[in-house]
């Protein structure tokens, strides 16, 4: 929800979504052809600026957004700092802290860092309406998308019923000991299930009413200045990806 | 009431495949250019009733008609009849599934197979109609119910129908809204689109609709010219409707002598502005 709010009410709405696909692309070439760890660090850095001054997201909002995913990072590093040894040979089972020094775990983080940055960047200024309709003009198959479409339409749907049926179980004290709690979380699991199954049935026939024939069409927004948009992305790609290579 | 009939359903039956009926013999005629109102209770066949003017579901018994042509049943036929013939659902949600409000509308439309600039000019035309177009780029599921609703009829309008269903518009919608959405029906009734539509409204009813048509257990139990409505007590009765209170209190004046006869007020404020107009001292 955070993203979706991000997304539509940025600077950069109005920018073409090619433009940005295109410099989050360019970002994360950039993001694994900086070898050095300070140079990933300084990617990172650069595209965290450009999404905080140049489209205007919040620098809180940011960070809010990429906590989960940097926990995850933390947690990959960890697991490269240390390496259990069970050669029998070695007498059994050893521990040993970072057996390769800091710079690989250095490295991973800061590449990371920057390839998130760079998907941050695409996810918190383009609405997933305007990438869905920049992948259907890439040519990527229908089927796929429609997918898309109905998963974003339908996540919306499904968690306000969720909410709705959560809401209404806990008004009648549904939720009070552990015990209801579980009965209720079962129910709910399986009023959902149905709901879901009618839904899935409700919807085909409304496609249906407008004349649908299986495939899925929508019409695609227009932008004005996309040419300049995409000039400028091109620049930007250009000197992210010199900036990694003559600092490597 | 002209003789054109646009629409009409001859002892159509349709039973569900869990053994409930939907429609028991139900006959009725929609005349071009007028506007309908299906009365009935919860469960009485309304919804039925729509998806087989749809072609959604295809009777078991008896015909459809539209144009005066049983409906075709193949792939072709049911593109045509539903090229003409837009249905609004009762739930928005039901309806609305693609993300942004533009795209929704531009669904129908690019069924139709029209080119992308018709299309264009379609949408933002539909959406101006329904005075949705500030919201074109805005996602589905940031709108409140009322304007959800709009887009689903902008939705159906972008494919320009000839007959336009509407399963209860006035659901759940508040004072300010329902005004509104009368506002666009006229509109469109203006441009000579034939409009249906469901509700449970009979005071509405007799105010908005050219003709009333009752359905009881999946049955069309009666039709009638709106204006005839008060000399249909007993059929409305049989519905378990009540008489609109208009009528009631319009009669009463009429037999204390404080209001001619002839006059017939369809609306709260054309019988005040009546009583206005009348010379009687209410003392």
């Amino acid at each position: 929800m955070l993203i979706e709010q991000c997304a539509y009410s940025n600077r950069w709405r109005r920018v073409t979504p090619a433009a940005k696909g295109l410099f989050s692309l360019g970002a994360l070439i950039a993001a694994f052809t900086a070898t050095q760890p300070a140079t990933a660090a300084l990617v990172a850095l650069l595209l965290v600026i450009t999404a905080v001054f140049g489209a205007g997201v919040p620098a809180a909002r940011f960070l809010r957004v990429a906590l989960p995913p940097l926990g995850f990072l933390l947690l990959g590093c960890l697991t490269l700092a240390y390496s259990l040894d069970f050669a029998p040979a070695n007498g059994g089972f050893t521990v040993r802290w970072l057996p390769a020094g800091w710079s690989p775990v250095l490295q991973l983080a800061a590449r990371s860092c920057a390839a998130l940055s760079a998907l941050l960047f695409l996810a918190l200024t383009t609405p997933l309406v305007d990438l869905i309709a920049l992948l259907r003009r890439l040519k990527m198959p229908e089927v796929l998308l429609e997918i898309m479409v109905l998963c974003y339409r339908m996540l919306f749907v499904f968690s306000e019923a969720l909410h709705d049926t959560r809401t209404a179980q806990a008004a009648r004290l549904g939720y009070a000991t552990p015990a209801l709690t579980l009965r209720s979380l079962g129910s709910l699991t399986a009023n959902l299930t149905l709901q879901i199954w009618q839904r899935a049935h409700d919807l085909n026939v409304a496609a249906q009413s407008r004349n649908n024939d299986g495939a899925f069409r929508f019409l695609e927004p227009a932008y004005a200045n996309s040419r300049r948009d995409i000039t400028l992305a091109c620049l930007g790609v250009l000197a992210l990806v010199l900036l990694a290579v003559t600092l490597r | 009431m002209t003789t054109d009939v646009l629409l009409e359903f001859a002892d159509v039956a349709f039973r569900y495949p869990d053994g409930n009926a939907g429609l028991a013999g139900c006959s009725l005629t929609i005349a071009r250019g007028s506007r309908n109102a299906l009365i009935g209770a919860n469960g009485a066949g309304k919804t039925t009733l729509f998806q087989h003017a749809n072609g959604l579901l295809k009777p078991q018994q008896g015909v459809v008609r539209y144009a005066g042509q049983p409906v075709d049943y193949s792939r072709a036929g049911l593109r045509a009849l539903r090229s003409e013939v837009g249905l609004v659902f009762q739930n928005p949600d039901q309806q609305l599934f693609s993300a942004s409000v533009r795209e929704d509308v531009s669904f129908g439309p690019l069924n139709l197979g029209l080119d992308m600039a018709t299309v264009r000019e379609r949408v933002e035309q539909a959406l101006q109609a329904v005075s949705m177009a500030p919201f074109a780029d805005r996602p589905v599921h940031n709108l409140s119910f009322g304007q959800k609703k709009r887009v689903c009829i902008a939705g159906v309008l972008a494919m320009q129908p000839r007959l336009l269903i509407l399963d209860e518009p006035m659901a759940g919608l508040d004072h300010a809204m329902r005004a509104e959405l009368l506002a666009v029906l006229d509109g469109l009734h203006a441009q000579g689109i034939t409009l249906l539509l469901a509700t449970h409204d009979i005071d509405f009813a007799y105010r908005w609709a050219d003709r009333i048509h009752l359905i009881a257990g999946g049955r069309c139990t009666a039709a009638f010219d709106a204006a005839a409505l008060p000399e249909h007590a007993e059929a409305l009765a049989a519905a378990r409707l009540p008489m609109p209170g208009l009528v009631e209190l319009h009669r009463l004046l009429v037999a204390r002598k404080l209001l001619p006869t002839d006059s017939q007020p369809r609306a709260m404020g054309e019988l005040i502005s009546q009583l206005n107009a009348s010379e009687k001292d209410f003392q």
